[in-house]
């Protein structure tokens, strides 16, 4: 029986850390907030809501 | 009167403050202050129902021109009789939605949570925000499908938080 010139690969572990929980929670997201100052947590909330009252109004143009 | 239809956070918190009202932030805006990224709508506050501390909060939301967003469509405007006996006062104020709150969870009051707080500065002003631990808490208590939805978020944020990190935090 032929043998493979070389054996089979091991699978190569993946470096990066997983960007969702086995929940389904966005890691990647919750890092990003974990990383702002709390100020910078607030600002970056009301630019949230300021962009879905801008949606609300229907004033969002297109890119 | 006029109602903003985006609410501003640090607005109504400097209202608050200027009138000296004791009060501690929770709910959603609690949560994103300690890392979670929570998208709420409001700002929810529970207020010291100590006698003094009802005159400071009731000029606060004279001050924002706060009235209960009443269903059916009525002008109500919160008054000290109301801010000592009711629990939760939804309102509608110029700088947006502000709820009120008397207790939270399962009747947790202010004097209660404020030794389960962290204090933040926010540009000029400091807040004390409820800890995400106890948000977590509350929100379990409250065992409402809007709070559940949260907790998976949350309960993963306090995780993170919680392990060595370069986290920046500006906390007393």
């Amino acid at each position: 029986m032929a043998q493979p010139l070389f054996g089979v690969p091991e699978p190569i572990p993946d470096p990066s850390p997983p960007a969702e929980s086995p929940d389904g929670v966005d890691l990647t997201l919750i890092q990003w907030t974990l990383s702002l100052t709390p100020l910078e947590r607030l600002e970056l909330l009301q630019d949230w809501v300021d962009g879905l009252a801008e949606l609300q109004r229907g004033r969002v143009e297109e890119r | 009167m006029a109602e903003s239809r985006s609410v501003k956070f640090l607005g109504l918190l400097r209202a608050l403050l200027r009138h000296g009202v004791d009060f501690l932030v929770v709910g959603g805006v609690a949560a994103q202050l300690e890392g979670a990224p929570i998208l709420t709508l409001d700002l929810d506050v529970l207020y010291d129902k100590a006698p003094e501390n009802l005159g400071r909060l009731l000029g606060a939301l004279r001050e924002l021109n706060a009235c209960y967003r009443d269903p059916a469509g009525r002008h109500i405007e919160p008054d000290i009789a109301k801010l000592e006996t009711l629990r939760l006062h939804l309102l509608r104020t110029d700088l947006g939605a502000l709820d009120v709150l008397g207790t939270i969870g399962s009747g947790f009051t202010y004097q209660d949570l404020v030794g389960r707080t962290v204090s933040y500065a926010l540009g000029e002003v400091r807040v004390h925000v409820l800890e995400l631990a106890a948000v977590i808490e509350t929100k379990e208590q409250a065992n409402r499908e809007k709070d559940r939805a949260v907790l998976p978020v949350l309960r993963q944020t306090l995780r993170m938080k919680t392990r060595p990190s370069g986290e920046k935090e500006d906390e007393e």
